[in-house]
């Protein structure tokens, strides 16, 4: 599927701010169920780029703008054409919990078992997590009960979470966003000791009635490690086992490794933040 | 289809452009790289254009000189810290690619002024249409015909007023304009007014049309007349074409320009050879499609190969445009040279020199045969809410055998463009 993506962050101040310093991560990663076209990142004011990867490999771009200025836009642009995912007709079952163990020394997913700045894990979470579990032993299974059960029961619901709001309270409240319902999907697999990542990304909604939820703006998933399988994503706010309408920005622990955009600066703290995210398929052959 | 031709007395000035029958075609993976090299280019171009009359951290960091900028004839200091309409200056550009001997495409030079052309691309389509019906789907060639309602869409996201549907106008210098052609065929297309300076008025820091019902506030203005004669009172003061006024309402974010003023600088064909460090210094990216290697007249060392290789160099003046004030070296006579070298050392700033690219030849009908004929292309590249590329682009070919003067001022014509689907 050959999508076209525009994202255009606004950040309006009410005083002058200066010294501005930004990183972002808005560049489609490349692997092997998405190629990133073409990725265009502009910034306003004009400002150089410097382009460094992460230490998860995703492509980062840090600027300043150091003048005095009332308004930041960085603006990215970007192609990328996907790939299916995963053979619907062949669910990946037959990993077992117990064949969990062998993970825990892959260096590939070590930093995924472990508490990280948004996940902790506490009795409560793995309470919770093997109520939900149940008396499933297979791993794909069980994380696909534990989307369910974030889709079903918690309330997707704009305003009662902030941006630094931590996995165990979006479990306690069960209330939240996108980045809520993967950040509780990431702590309830982490506690069943199943490797699991945050992923930053877009979705493309290809419904008729665009019921879907995250498609206006970045969205966020979380993707479980499946031995022989690799990583497969779980987006707990649609319900959905990520295919080819998602595109992957960047991984990490959690959100605080993938903010799309994220940055510091000087002068007055109000700020006024204007997401804008559309994504077009481009035309088919006929 | 008509143009005219200025400095000639002997043939008259309105001329045929002469449309060739064989159309070229362009896969889509060829096409693809060129959309993303020039998204690429007009993006890298913009940013520029805002640097520039923000500040100046391109200068600041000796990337790119202050004294080719500032020197650039259409470098327009009453810009400098004027917010333009979506922070956008260049939102119609027609950038003039070729292909080297490897088939790479080049970027030859780039329009962000008032680029024509496209009327005789959405012309060209229908004329093949009529001659070739069914062919078009048969072989999966993608469409064109929504140029005008892009444009018209690129046009109304400049609109100071969103509350409600905005009046745009196609700004022309009138009747006698090589372009009016072209000018009223797009007004048409896009079912908006075509004026003339003398149909606006601007009081009071607004814009307006005067019509049959009286005066008529206009939000967008798609100029086709140079900066120089957009405004008597801020420009150049004998211009007719003008209105005065229309700057102060402009400044004042009442009327949007297509395209802004000052964006001029961005065409200079100094700054030219400056736009892959550009690309490099805002975007962090490699330039996706590489400009031809461009001599610069005011640099010693790029001036002394100048006037040495004067005879294998097509030596260009920095801001003219359809093929005038330039200099063919291999096809041209000592006199001339001699003439041209007198100019280089004269105003080494306005003068470039580029090695001879031999264009890629298309077959073309020449009589009752087909031969070779060089051709380039131009494709449309549209920024408003996004960049809109139309499939394809105006392919102009030198209806002259050996020749690479494409310009329809010069003896050239003009084929179909075909982007196909695969």
């Amino acid at each position: 599927m050959r999508l076209r993506i525009h994202h255009r962050t606004e950040y309006t101040y009410p005083q002058p701010v200066s010294e501005s310093a930004n990183e972002v991560r808005l560049k489609p990663r490349q692997n092997r169920w998405q190629d990133c076209d073409s990725c265009l990142i502009s910034v306003l004011p004009a400002a150089p780029l410097t382009p460094y990867l992460d230490l998860y490999q995703n492509q980062a771009h840090r600027f300043q703008v150091t003048e005095p200025h009332i308004r930041l836009v960085v603006d990215s642009r970007a192609r990328v054409t996907t790939k299916p995912r995963i053979d619907f007709e062949q669910l990946p079952y037959g990993m077992t919990i117990s064949d969990l163990k062998q993970l825990q020394e892959l260096e590939s997913c070590y930093p995924f078992l472990q508490p990280s700045h948004y996940i902790s894990l506490d009795r409560e979470i793995w309470r919770q997590a093997v109520d939900i579990q149940g008396q499933s032993t297979d791993v794909f299974q069980t994380a696909y009960a534990i989307m369910e059960h974030i889709f079903d029961v918690y309330d997707y619901r704009e305003g009662t979470t902030v941006v630094s709001t931590p996995a165990h309270e979006v479990i306690q409240q069960k209330t939240g966003v996108c980045q809520d319902f993967a950040h509780a999907m990431v702590a309830l697999c982490r506690s069943l000791r199943m490797p699991t990542r945050y992923v930053s990304g877009y979705f493309f909604d290809a419904t008729h009635d665009h019921h879907l939820r995250g498609s206006q703006a970045s969205h966020a998933w979380a993707e479980v490690y499946l031995k022989d399988v690799g990583w497969v994503g779980f987006d707990p706010t649609n319900r959905k086992v990520v295919d080819e309408t998602y595109i992957t920005l960047a991984i990490g622990r959690d959100y605080q490794d993938v903010a799309p955009v994220a940055g510091t600066f000087y002068g007055g703290s109000e700020t006024l933040l204007n997401v804008d995210v559309s994504i077009r398929r481009l035309e088919r052959a006929i | 289809m008509t143009f005219t031709v200025t400095g000639d007395t002997v043939h008259g000035t309105e001329r045929i452009f002469p449309f060739d029958l064989i159309p070229r075609v362009i896969p889509d993976a060829e096409w693809q790289k060129i959309e993303q090299g020039l998204s690429q280019r007009i993006i890298a171009l913009n940013l520029f254009l805002n640097d520039i009359y923000h500040g100046g951290k391109i200068i600041a960091d000796g990337i790119i000189p202050e004294d080719v900028v500032k020197s650039a004839a259409h470098y327009r200091p009453e810009m400098v810290g004027v917010d333009v309409p979506k922070d956008i200056y260049i939102h119609i550009c027609g950038s003039d690619l070729i292909r080297d001997g490897e088939g790479n495409y080049l970027v030859l030079e780039d329009n962000g002024r008032c680029p024509s052309g496209v009327s005789y691309l959405l012309e060209n389509r229908e004329a093949m249409k009529r001659a070739v019906p069914g062919m078009y789907r048969a072989l999966g060639v993608r469409p064109v015909d929504d140029y005008a309602d892009l444009l018209r869409k690129t046009l109304e996201f400049l609109s100071p007023r969103q509350a409600q549907s905005p009046v745009c106008v196609v700004l022309t210098p009138g009747l006698y304009n090589s372009a009016y052609f072209e000018h009223s065929f797009l007004a048409r297309q896009m079912g908006i007014e075509i004026v003339e300076g003398r149909d606006l008025v601007a009081i009071d820091g607004y814009v307006y049309m005067r019509t049959t019902r009286g005066l008529v506030q206009v939000d967008v203005i798609y100029r086709r007349i140079d900066d120089d004669f957009l405004d008597p009172q801020v420009f150049r003061e004998d211009s007719m074409l003008g209105v005065p006024g229309l700057m102060d309402a402009y400044l004042k974010g009442n009327v949007a320009l297509a395209n802004a003023v000052g964006t001029g600088v961005a065409d200079d064909k100094v700054t030219y050879a400056y736009v892959p460090d550009m690309i490099r210094y805002y975007l962090a990216q490699e330039p996706i499609i590489d400009n031809v290697p461009t001599y610069l007249g005011w640099r010693e060392g790029d001036r002394r190969y100048i006037l040495e290789h004067l005879e294998e160099l097509v030596v260009k003046a920095a801001n003219e445009s359809g093929g005038y004030g330039m200099l063919m070296g291999p096809s041209s006579t000592k006199e001339e040279r001699v003439v041209f070298a007198q100019r280089i050392e004269a105003e080494p700033r306005n003068y470039v020199a580029q090695p001879v690219v031999s264009l890629s030849r298309h077959p073309t009908i020449c009589g009752d045969h087909i031969e070779g004929r060089h051709v380039d292309l131009r494709p449309f590249v549209l920024y408003g809410e996004d960049i809109e590329i139309i499939p394809g682009g105006l392919t102009r070919v030198a209806l002259t055998k050996g020749s690479l003067v494409v310009n329809s001022s010069q003896g050239g014509g003009s084929k179909d463009t075909w982007v196909l689907y695969q």
